[in-house]
């Protein structure tokens, strides 16, 4: 057992931002504290496919020549010189494995569009969550506003927009997101908010959010329901204004363990096929895995805002409802966590129904040792224990918008050290999870290193032999469809 | 109820007054006047950072206040068989959460409503609802706005809202049967979201 665990994996160092603390602030990671180990995602699940980031030297511009040879398969042929096209991007990608690889993917498809057809207008609009700042740092550090030649724009949801008719009444969309001749959906395969789109048309998302207005992302997560809720992307997708511009997407294909490769079609909807499927067995794995985990201390040290750190490709918000199967329609209605569910609790503290199952009761404490504020994560903090590093951070929190309640409910230690002191006196628990984003696999506790591996081949046959086929028959296939992905 | 701690102030050095600050501020505190951003009233900023986040010169910025304050409505001085009845209208329940940020549940909109709000932007100066991060709970605030009885009109100058949106209750039976075989619960939680609106918390306790 233990000749599969290894030494940690550094996490990428914290970044300065105008959501996060700053990084001379972040002292200690969690990954250099004594007991440390990690696993690599593919000891634990051989069947993971092989990925080309991370990798050797040279493994990023491997994946550069990769990502355009794939984008000279898809037909744009619909662009002609004179037009101009919008590059469609999301502030997510950018948290994947660096970020570098996401950027990649931007600065390739422009390469491509120019090489095939003459088009030199060719605009990056960066579309964000809630924190409206973000894409134009991230545009900055990876130098997309130099490779662009100064075409790009973060865009946020209180931008000016457009309405947009559908099948279901009038929705909105962010006037600078369909300002061109043409669009390009250029996204990921990572799973991120299961909880939120459940898997249910997974890569159609953005366009019910970051390039969506306000207006339209508020019917998601308050007027649908938490299992119809990603219908609004849908519905945006299939109207005759996205329609009559949409030229291609282009995706940054992902595991949990790494970047796998690209894949650009001119039909979303195949690639949403293969996001959707693939992404139940190849992510479904780790989640179920998750969800093996009795208790533990959960360690956020990622520079993200609180439910978005990650582990294995595995979201913090995802963590806390690894309770439940997030992937299973039927019997998860409400996930322990989602806005919906959050929206259910009453002023007594408890939920409105009693079928509402609590966050994950694996969680003994959360160590909050370095992420970003910009999105309401309160509820969090009142649900679980929480103790955050550092009297700057918590200040930070405390006076945020998103969060002016945070700190109402959590405590401050001076440093990582002290924090995972109190941590394991006060839940008695040695098992640690980190949610550092470490790249290629996981840093824990050795104890929780030593579980992980023995559930591992148990988890792997049951989400083979009993959960993807009823996942994938909830949502209208069956197993077969794993195989005519891979022919097609 | 919001605690405001912050408030936005305007370098007017930068301001160039393209007044995109107004247009995206959810309380109209902030006004372009002689080409200039202007907070004629700094207690009638609810410290959403909105401007300073759009501002393209980033010409504001938000500090900490000296005097941060409390807003909110006391549900207690409503009858609460009124607050039910017009969260009902709106299928919401009264102890509904609508505004993650600021933790403004439905019944406290209801009592901002009763007690003479007639839009979004007096209910979030109200209540502080909606100036966090301004996105998620609008679709819920304008529900209750016109369950209220009153006309929704937004600001033909201002990106603040453009409307009222599809609900649960009013998705087309023909959209549900294209497209519930792809995984959508349509019906299914029209009917959750009503039994959460049907459960009285008052029974309950």
């Amino acid at each position: 057992m233990e000749n599969i665990m290894h030494t940690p994996i550094m996490p990428i160092a914290p970044k300065p931002s105008q959501y996060g603390i700053d990084p001379s602030l972040v002292r200690k990671r969690a990954a250099e504290l004594p007991g440390m180990v990690s696993l690599k995602l593919q000891d634990l699940f051989p069947d993971l496919p092989d990925v080309i980031y991370p990798g050797p030297e040279g493994a990023l511009d491997k994946l550069y020549e990769i990502t355009k040879d794939e984008l000279r398969k898809v037909d744009m042929s619909m662009i002609k010189p004179d037009q101009s096209v919008n590059v469609l991007a999301s502030h997510h990608g950018f948290t994947l494995f660096g970020g570098q690889p996401y950027a990649l993917l931007l600065k390739a498809i422009r390469d491509i569009v120019i090489e095939k057809t003459g088009c030199k207008n060719v605009r990056l609009r960066a579309g964000v969550g809630m924190r409206f700042r973000e894409t134009e740092e991230y545009m900055k550090r990876y130098g997309l506003d130099v490779y662009y030649e100064g075409k790009v724009k973060g865009i946020a949801p209180v931008d000016e927009g457009i309405p947009i008719e559908t099948e279901v009444g009038t929705l909105y969309g962010l006037k600078a997101v369909y300002d061109a001749d043409w669009i390009i959906h250029a996204h990921h395969t990572d799973v991120r908010e299961v909880h939120f789109h459940r898997q249910i048309d997974k890569a159609v998302k953005p366009f019910g959010m970051s390039y969506a207005r306000i207006e339209t992302r508020s019917t998601y997560h308050q007027n649908l329901g938490p299992r119809a809720a990603n219908f609004t992307a849908r519905a945006i997708f299939e109207s005759d204004l996205v329609q009559s511009k949409f030229a291609f997407a282009a995706f940054l294909n992902v595991g949990p363990h790494g970047v796998i490769g690209a894949d650009a079609d001119n039909d979303l909807y195949a690639l949403n096929d293969r996001a959707t499927f693939i992404g139940c067995q190849i992510y479904g794995k780790i989640m179920t895995l998750f969800g093996e985990i009795d208790e533990c201390i959960s360690v956020l040290d990622f520079p993200c805002p609180v439910p978005y750190v990650f582990s294995a490709g595995v979201i913090y918000a995802n963590f806390t409802g690894a309770n439940t199967d997030l992937y299973d329609m039927d019997n998860t209605p409400l996930p322990a966590y989602t806005w919906y569910t959050e929206a259910f609790y009453g002023k007594n503290g408890k939920p409105l129904l009693d079928s509402i199952p609590p966050l994950n009761p694996a969680i003994k404490l959360c160590v909050h040792n370095y992420a970003w504020t910009g999105y309401p994560s309160a509820f969090f903090s009142e649900h679980i224990p929480t103790v955050v590093v550092g009297a700057e951070q918590a200040k930070m929190f405390d006076t945020e918008p998103m969060n002016i309640k945070y700190m109402d409910h959590a405590v401050v230690a001076k440093t990582t050290e002290s924090a995972m002191d109190f941590a394991y006196k006060m839940t008695g628990t040695d098992k640690v999870i980190i949610f550092d984003g470490a790249m290629g696999g996981l840093n824990c506790s050795e104890s929780l290193a030593k579980l992980l591996i023995d559930r591992a081949p148990a988890v792997s046959q049951r989400v083979e032999n009993e959960l993807l086929p009823k996942w994938f028959r909830q949502r209208g296939v069956d197993i077969s469809v794993l195989n005519s992905l891979k022919k097609s | 109820m919001k605690h405001v701690t912050l408030k936005a102030e305007v370098d007017t050095q930068l301001c160039i007054g393209c007044k995109i600050c107004q247009k995206v501020c959810p309380v109209y505190a902030i006004s372009v006047v002689d080409r200039k951003a202007i907070i004629q009233d700094d207690h009638a900023c609810r410290g959403c950072a909105n401007c300073a986040d759009r501002c393209p010169q980033r010409a504001i910025k938000m500090v900490e206040r000296d005097d941060p304050f409390d807003v909110g409505v006391d549900v207690s001085k409503f009858d609460y068989e009124k607050i039910r009845e017009l969260c009902a209208t709106a299928h919401l329940n009264p102890e509904q959460v609508l505004c993650y940020c600021v933790g403004t549940r439905a019944e406290e909109v209801a009592a901002a409503l009763l007690s003479g709000a007639t839009t979004p932007e007096a209910v979030s100066s109200m209540t502080g609802m909606r100036t966090g991060c301004t996105i998620e709970c609008i679709q819920p605030l304008l529900r209750l706005v016109e369950a209220a009885g009153n006309e929704l009109h937004p600001n033909p100058n201002g990106y603040q809202w453009y409307g009222r949106t599809v609900t649960a209750w009013d998705i087309p039976e023909e959209v549900k049967k294209k497209y519930d075989s792809r995984g959508f619960y349509f019906d299914e939680d029209r009917a959750l979201l009503d039994q959460i609106a049907a459960i009285d918390t008052r029974e309950e306790k």
